[in-house]
């Protein structure tokens, strides 16, 4: 007895603790997801409605969802890390912007120093889309951000996922997929492509501001950039992209190097469209360019414009089609109702079309009598 | 003298007097202009029309014709609503670009095979001293005053319809036509498949020629340009010309309708080839004893005068002046 009951004592020692290993599992699980809230953020901001109506009458929530900030790129990162205005909590309301560049406490493990957008901020700086001194206060209110383009993919759930599974492949031989986050496509991506945003993403991108003709206008911008979004469309390219091509060039491909964010103005030297540079950029796809080729309108204006001969050659195609089209198409209706009104129908039946009006046996009779 | 059926009699004296409703051929008789309207014909064809290389060359130009226009047309429209769809069908733009360049390539190919055949065939017929211009797609003054004629018997001002060669004015116009689209489309498309040598080449020899004239950097951009216009435009015309008109005549109007077999069979039904190509019937009256045979046999039953076969060597009569009146005093002796 003594034995049976020592066995249920282990029985339930057992239990206990497959349980308590359980719960620390699970505990340990949940505490990744509840590193980026350390100071509890989300006691307050999990609430979905959480929200106000701004002096302008705009509404705006300040919920945060867990599931969907657990898989984004900036999961790992503390709230106040990039909200490092936030001195006490519960907090003053927010008059400051997040400040990209700032360090973060994550340490990169190669470099082991903290990491930061930095970098890429100062090229940004330089670049014609950095608000700059001497802009009026309606340029700089036009000109975009960084959270203007780098609306958390997650959010804003990219139509066209690309298919990761390739770069991945390498990956997986010493990391194991189920690992894989979106911190991995993130990273992944960019060592095949600019950037893991597909074209069509790219060119609606740019195309939110640079087709807003009332808001490049604020920049006194040159007739060829007020026209750019519409003329790239009528391209070649961007027809392709328009298709869903991943293999053509959209803005970004031209306009900015592998740095991404050095888009100049086509005067400026850094520029990749600057005339010293433009044959270099064409060489990323098409492999034998040349002086000539360079000089090609990537941006065509529409047909003939500025072009009398072109446009002379247009009208006349124009005219040779209806033309062509309607004489020859009036003709095999012409045909078709002469040879109707002579007797043929439509189906060969029997061996012939001619029946009917022209019976071999009437037609014998009358041409008997018209050879006597 | 009484009119033949559902002709006007006034017209027929017409025509009559003019000696042109009768041809005699040695050894068949008196071909009434309009004894299609008499002939059985096999739906498949009874006469031969295209070789087997011809009707090759056709499957491969229609089917690439098809594939082109269906992935060159979505990529050019490509904001028209239908075109994501075609473009899907055709496993999305980058592989649908790549699909129109294979289709033009066999095109390509099928057009070289024609002008093979073309030299090949005109050389061994020149050799053969059987070469004929007129039975080619040559086009002759000829042509024009058929197309007059044609139109007027359409109208009814005209009692029959012209005797053509084995290519009429249609097929002509259709495949000088395809000549100059094949150059346009070809041409263009080279511009727009390879850029950088074109816009190299065609303002260097500009350059060449006058070098004040390409100083501008307008001339790239104008050639790419103008190929974009020509490629399209011609493509369009192209599709719009085989959709209404080709496919129409040879598979709807009367007659033809709803299938014509020719180009898959290479023969032609009887009453087609007397209506439309009549002087390529009397030939092959000349070379196919069997059809000989069969227009005797059928011109005899409709009680026309027959001539029995008297002479190996096969003659035919010329429409010139003297010979059909020649044919009149035949007609009265019977």
């Amino acid at each position: 007895m003594a034995r049976l009951r020592d066995l249920n004592s282990l029985k339930i020692i057992g239990t206990i603790s497959t349980f308590f290993v359980l719960i620390c599992v699970l505990l340990s699980i949940s505490s990744y997801a509840r590193a980026a809230d350390e100071d509890n953020c989300l006691m307050c901001h999990k609430y979905r409605f959480l929200g106000r109506i701004d002096e302008n009458g705009n509404r705006i929530n300040y919920n945060v969802d867990p599931r969907i900030f657990n898989d984004t790129v900036h999961r790992t990162i503390a709230c106040r890390e990039c909200h490092n205005y936030i001195k006490k909590i519960p907090h003053d309301p927010v008059t400051e912007q997040v400040n990209c560049g700032t360090l973060c406490h994550v340490i990169t493990p190669f470099s082991k120093e903290r990491f930061s957008h930095q970098h890429i901020i100062e090229i940004y700086n330089s670049s014609v889309h950095a608000p700059k001194p001497d802009d009026s206060p309606k340029q700089k209110e036009a000109k975009p951000g960084c959270k203007f383009c780098h609306l958390n993919p997650i959010y804003s759930l990219p139509k066209h996922n690309i298919p990761y599974d390739v770069s991945l492949r390498r990956c997986l031989n010493c990391h194991q997929q189920k690992g894989v986050t979106q911190a991995y496509k993130h990273i992944t991506h960019r060592i095949r492509r600019k950037t893991s945003r597909s074209s069509q993403e790219i060119v609606a991108l740019c195309a939110k501001c640079h087709a807003d003709k009332e808001l490049m206008e604020r920049f006194k911008v040159s007739q060829e950039a007020l026209t750019a979004v519409e003329t790239y469309k009528r391209s070649i390219h961007g027809e392709s992209v328009t298709l869903g091509s991943q293999e053509t060039a959209d803005c970004i491909s031209c306009h900015a190097s592998n740095k991404l964010h050095d888009i100049y103005k086509k005067d400026d030297r850094r520029a990749t469209i600057f005339s010293k540079n433009i044959n270099k950029t064409c060489q990323q796809c098409h492999e034998q360019t040349n002086r000539w080729f360079v000089e090609i309108a990537v941006h065509p204006r529409s047909e003939g414009a500025g072009n009398p001969i072109v446009y002379f050659i247009s009208i006349s195609l124009r005219f040779a089609l209806y033309g062509t089209v309607f004489g020859l198409v009036g003709l095999m209706l012409l045909e078709t109702y002469g040879r109707k009104r002579k007797g043929i129908k439509f189906l060969l039946r029997h061996g012939t079309s001619w029946r009917g009006k022209a019976t071999p046996e009437k037609s014998k009779q009358k041409i008997q009598k018209n050879n006597n | 003298m009484v009119a033949p059926p559902d002709i006007a009699t006034a017209a027929v004296e017409e025509a009559a007097a003019r000696e042109d409703y009768f041809t005699y051929i040695e050894g068949v008789g008196h071909i009434p202009r309009d004894i299609y309207k008499h002939v059985k014909s096999d739906p498949a064809g009874d006469l031969p029309r295209y070789s087997t290389h011809i009707v090759i060359q056709h499957i491969l130009v229609s089917t690439t014709f098809l594939v082109l226009a269906a992935t060159g047309l979505s990529l050019f429209f490509a904001d028209v609503f239908w075109a994501p769809y075609v473009i899907k069908l055709f496993g999305g733009a980058d592989t649908a670009r790549y699909v129109h360049r294979v289709a033009a390539a066999i095109m390509i190919f099928a057009a070289v095979y024609h002008i093979l055949t073309l030299v090949a065939g005109t050389t061994k017929k020149v050799m053969n001293n059987e070469f004929d211009y007129r039975r080619t797609q040559i086009p002759r003054l000829k042509d024009l005053h058929d197309l007059i004629h044609d139109i007027k018997y359409f109208l009814g001002l005209e009692p029959f319809r012209p005797k053509m060669e084995k290519f009429c004015y249609k097929q002509k116009l259709h495949y000088l036509a395809i000549i100059w689209g094949t150059i346009v489309l070809v041409s263009a498309g080279l511009a727009l498949l390879y850029p950088d040598v074109v816009s190299k080449t065609i303002p260097e020899a500009i350059f060449k020629i006058s070098p004040g004239a390409a100083t501008g950097g307008a001339f790239p951009t104008f050639f790419q340009d103008l190929a974009r216009l020509m490629h399209a435009d011609e493509a369009v015309m192209a599709l719009i010309v085989i959709a209404l008109w080709h496919l129409a005549n040879v598979h709807i109007v009367p007659g033809r309708f709803p299938f014509q077999w020719t180009f898959l069979t290479g023969r032609i039904t009887r009453e087609h080839q007397i209506e439309e190509h009549f002087w390529e019937y009397i030939r092959n009256l000349e070379e196919i004893p069997e059809e000989k045979e069969y227009m005797r046999n059928l011109l005899r039953e409709k009680g026309f005068e027959v001539s029995e076969p008297m002479d190996t060597t096969l003659s035919r009569q010329t429409p010139e002046p003297g010979s059909a009146e020649e044919s009149t005093p035949e007609k009265e002796e019977n």
